[in-house]
């Protein structure tokens, strides 16, 4: 069948014949495994153009799918992630033996006469080659492409005259994007292999015509060589064992590292660095070799002057020697320029940032780094979330400081929404290494696909501050793809914003509308901590005194009494509603009116040991007990005029007198001091006591600093108690004061300007009546009254004024201060 | 003689050689990209379960049309799809999720409480309350989606 397949075939095109007249070629004895790379460059090229017809199927050349459409080959698709991987790796591979072919057929002098247009026809190829690689970087659309391609059309538009042009050309506009993306996609799989399919053909064809060359014969003496292998099978048995070399070596590299993927391209992303391929590093260091000004010499004229030099070779190079030796000026000059390319890529792999050099903590590190999901929101040089700082800036850091932020983010910026992370001693150690270690140059470790994928409105530029919102219209939806505390990740320490003081009286209402919006954070069991204990069923009524006692032992809210968590949906006259005239215990004990005072002040006590009473962290005067379910105004209706016995001593008030060396004198202070202020507070409000004092009572605690303003306004008030005698004071007070000069004397009445009560404070009340025997300053009705004086003092007799000026007036006042006013009798006349 | 037939062998042999190479060479080229072509093809995703409500919203013997928000995955292109269903719970506490389109035009039915049917007013067909063809010219019951009830939630699967 096949063969009658084939003979008619032969008959109607003699393809047959044909196809086997190429295999049987017969080939030079000199022919040997120096020329099998032309083959294995065409395995490559097979391999490339299979590989990426596949994944032409599902790539996808706009800027908004083709990252996704990559992704899909790689996670979704069987075999995906390995075909990109082969293409990756023949595409760095077919470079590395296209040098060397080249290099095999210069040195060998294959280009010679007559085969100048097969040397120009692979140099052509190169060039697709390159073109394949230029275009390709782009096609994944991930910040490497994206910066990767900017860059190189960067270096285009520097070209002199033509550069803006030709960079417009392939951007197509100004912006790259949307247009460069499907230019580069065409120039990809469409041209460059229709223009290589093209040049292959004729450069295998031209080899076959042609033949391939015998080593070292001089030009013109190729038929010396016997011809004594065939192509098939002598030399494609070679190219047999390179192919599967090649093949093995391919298909180690693809499964062991697979092509990389970086994060999808982000324009907005200044902190990214590309950096070139091993192949064109050569080029970028030329580059540096320029001043800017200069810069287009490095990127365009040299590399076209170089590209010229090679396809011109075969016609400048005319000597008819093929052996290298003797052709030293051709071979020595070709050699100068592979190594300096060479040296020059040497260099420019120097100047590449350091692979991370991992400790196996810091790796530990990274893994964590990856399963915590800290790229959701810190970047490392790019890639990750925008919510965070990116950990590539910022310098070295402190491991200490790292380890305290992890802990706890809050302690160094309050409004953080960094969830903290209180992880396992080695786990913490291994994350801080990696956190640590973490520099200019490190990259983002590979990041799994999150299962199932994010749906598009999270990648939304605004989704994380608008979450909130999105949530609320349909919380259940978050729950399809994320764990139940996946919130807590970030929220265990920060409460929505809805949850203020007066959250818990009212969460009733939302969580009786949307529960599902409780259950986005709290698990279901949350509600019965509290409402198991709070749960207003049947026997609650029976029990709910125990109940709230109960409450207060969960220690749930510190801040709150008991009954305050009742009033939270409960109003006071709720409970009156069944209190009134309901009794507890303790008030159906027969002497209980007589005897409340007293069991006041012991439930008082009972407060400062009472176990209870300090969990609640209440600190209760024997009121707050009755006020529960009292009112205030209910202990007027009796105390109104009747006293505690106490205060019925006779010194109660004031007493006096009895002070003797520190020893208090009146009675309700020598009681306070006893029993403690709570016990006048259980009926006096502390404004009782300031009342009558004049001034807050008990002196407050600055009140050394205030006492001279305090006791300026009624010095009678401090002598309601004190005495100017008391040691406290002469502590002080022992010294003169500082205003007393020793011309005090003669210039205290200018001084004195406030009344004399300054003086009061040390020298008591009646301080200036002792020495003046007069009031002091004098009063302002003392004009008209001062005759009165002599009777009033008991001076009598014909010359009492003279008497009494000179008693007391002439103390402060000159004999002529009286004539004044009082003309002698004389002049009178 | 001995020579050429050796020469025969050395050739046989290298030609068997070769050609086992460029079969593995085939094989091992063609077999993953095939599979990457091929399997996507063959895959069926289960289709996801999709809420509809809880039970206590729907009464007895009075459809209420759901309008269901939900993500699908067309290859690396994700959309978000909306579909309308009636979910009807019958007198003796059944469910279904019937779908609102009419079998006959594909028009969109609706419940019409007074005649108690769901109603296409494309040609005026009429459906019962559990999908059956009351009149008209639709050619059978409407389409049932498969439901499962959860802790009192309705979930819905909308591929078949």
């Amino acid at each position: 069948m096949l063969r009658r397949f084939l003979d008619w075939l032969e008959r109607e095109t003699g393809l047959v014949s044909a196809w086997n007249r190429f295999w049987s070629q017969p080939l030079p004895a000199t022919v040997g495994w120096g020329h099998i790379f032309g083959a294995l460059l065409l395995l490559c090229l097979v391999i490339l153009f299979v590989t990426g017809g596949a994944m032409m199927f599902y790539y996808s050349p706009t800027p908004d799918q083709a990252y996704p459409s990559v992704q899909y080959i790689e996670h979704y698709l069987p075999f995906g992630k390995f075909i990109r991987a082969l293409h990756y790796w023949a595409a760095r591979i077919i470079v590395l033996l296209l040098i060397v072919h080249l290099v095999r057929v210069f040195l060998w002098g294959a280009y010679k006469k007559p085969r100048q247009m097969i040397w120009v026809s692979g140099v052509l190829l190169l060039l697709c080659v390159i073109g394949f690689g230029l275009t390709g970087y782009a096609l994944p659309w991930d910040q490497k492409a994206y910066w990767g391609t900017a860059v190189r059309l960067k270096i285009a538009e520097g070209i002199p005259l033509i550069g803006h042009a030709v960079a417009n050309f392939l951007r197509g506009g100004e912006q790259l994007g949307a247009v460069t993306l499907m230019r580069f996609y065409v120039l990809h799989v469409f041209l460059l292999p229709i223009l290589v399919f093209l040049l292959v053909a004729w450069h295998i064809r031209q080899v076959h015509v042609l033949g391939v060359t015998p080593a070292w014969v001089k030009v013109g003496h190729e038929g010396e060589i016997p011809k004594t292998q065939r192509l098939h099978p002598d030399h494609t048995a070679r190219i047999a064992v390179g192919a599967i070399l090649l093949l093995a070596l391919l298909f180690w590299l693809s499964a062991k590292f697979p092509a990389p993927l970086e994060p999808r391209a982000n324009p907005l992303d200044t902190a990214y660095k590309p950096h070139p391929d091993f192949y064109v590093l050569w080029l970028h260091e030329l580059l540096k070799l320029f001043p800017p000004h200069l810069e287009f010499v490095g990127s365009f004229i040299l590399p076209s002057l170089l590209v010229i030099l090679l396809l011109i070779v075969p016609f400048i190079e005319r000597n008819p020697e093929r052996h290298p030796l003797r052709r030293l000026p051709a071979v020595t000059t070709g050699l100068v320029i592979l190594f300096a390319i060479i040296a020059l890529n040497i260099k420019g792999m120097e100047a590449l940032p350091e692979p991370e050099k991992l400790s196996p903590l810091a790796k530990r590190g990274q893994e964590l780094f990856v399963e915590l999901r800290c790229y959701t929101c810190h970047g490392i040089n790019g890639g990750g979330g925008p919510v965070g700082p990116d950990l590539g800036l910022g310098g070295k850091r402190d491991p200490k400081k790292v380890e305290a932020i992890l802990r706890n983010p809050g302690a160094f910026n309050a409004h953080t929404v960094m969830p903290s992370y209180d992880l396992p001693p080695e786990e913490m150690k291994a994350l801080v290494a990696y956190i640590v270690s973490i520099g200019p140059n490190s990259k983002m470790p590979p990041i799994p696909p999150v299962e199932p994928e994010k749906p598009p409105s999270h990648f939304e530029e605004n989704w994380f501050a608008n979450h909130k919102f999105e949530v609320r219209k349909d919380p259940a939806s978050c729950g399809d793809c994320h764990k139940p505390f996946f919130c807590q990740a970030c929220h265990q320490n920060r409460r929505p914003s809805s949850h203020d003081e007066q959250w818990l009286k009212f969460h009733f209402g939302n969580a009786a509308e949307q529960p599902a919006m409780c259950n986005a954070c709290h698990t279901p069991d949350y509600c019965e901590e509290c409402h198991k204990l709070m749960r207003h069923d049947t026997k609650w009524l029976k029990g709910h005194g125990n109940q709230l006692v109960k409450f207060g032992e969960l220690k749930k809210w510190s801040d709150l009494t008991m009954h305050q968590l009742c009033y939270h949906c409960h109003t006071k006259q709720s409970c009156d509603e069944c209190h009134k005239g309901a009794l507890p215990e303790s008030h159906k004990a027969p002497d209980f009116l007589q005897r409340h005072g007293e069991l006041a002040g012991a439930w008082a006590q009972g407060a400062k040991t009472n176990q209870l009473a300090q969990n609640t962290a209440v600190r209760k005067t024997s009121h707050q007990v009755c006020v529960t379910c009292h009112t205030k105004q209910f202990c007027d209706n009796c105390h109104i005029g009747t006293k505690p016995k106490s205060h019925e001593q006779p010194d109660f008030v004031l007493g006096r007198g009895t002070r003797d060396g520190g020893q208090v004198k009146s009675g309700h202070a020598r009681e306070a001091l006893k029993k403690g202020l709570q016990s006048c507070q259980t009926c006096h409000k502390q404004e009782f006591c300031s009342n009558c004092h004049g001034t807050e009572m008990p002196h407050p605690q600055n009140f050394v600093s205030i006492h001279v303003r305090e006791a300026r306004k009624d010095m009678a008030l401090c002598q309601r108690c004190h005495t100017w005698n008391e040691p406290e004071c002469r502590q002080c007070h022992s010294k003169r004061p500082p205003s007393h000069t020793p011309d005090f004397r003669q210039t205290h009445p200018q001084r004195i300007s406030d009344g004399g009560i300054s003086c009061q404070v040390c020298h008591g009340r009646n301080a200036c009546m002792d020495c003046h025997k007069l009031p002091m300053p004098h009063p302002r009705d003392f004009v008209k009254t001062h005759g009165e004086l002599a009777k009033q003092k008991g001076i009598k007799g014909k010359d009492s004024v003279q008497q009494l000026q000179r008693q007391l007036c002439s103390t402060c006042h000159a004999d002529r201060y009286c004539r004044l006013c009082h003309l002698p009798a004389t002049s009178q006349r | 003689m001995a020579m050429a037939e050796e020469q025969m062998t050395r050739r046989r042999w290298l030609d068997m050689f070769v050609k086992m190479a460029a079969g593995v060479a085939a094989v091992a080229l063609s077999v993953p990209t095939l599979v990457m072509l091929i399997v996507p093809a063959f895959r069926r995703e289960k289709a996801p379960w999709i809420r509809v409500g809880h039970i206590s919203e729907f009464r007895p013997n009075e459809p209420k049309a759901v309008t269901l928000s939900y993500q699908r995955r067309d290859g690396w292109v994700i959309r978000t799809a909306r579909t309308t269903v009636y979910v009807v719970v019958m007198g003796d506490g059944k469910v279904k999720v019937l779908s609102n389109i009419c079998t006959h035009a594909s028009c969109v039915v609706r419940w019409e409480r007074s005649k108690q049917a769901f109603f296409c007013p494309c040609h005026d067909g009429y459906f019962a309350i559990d999908g059956s063809v009351k009149s008209g010219p639709p050619p059978r019951p409407l389409d049932e989606f498969q439901h499962k009830i959860e802790g009192g939630e309705i979930f819905v699967r909308l591929r078949t």
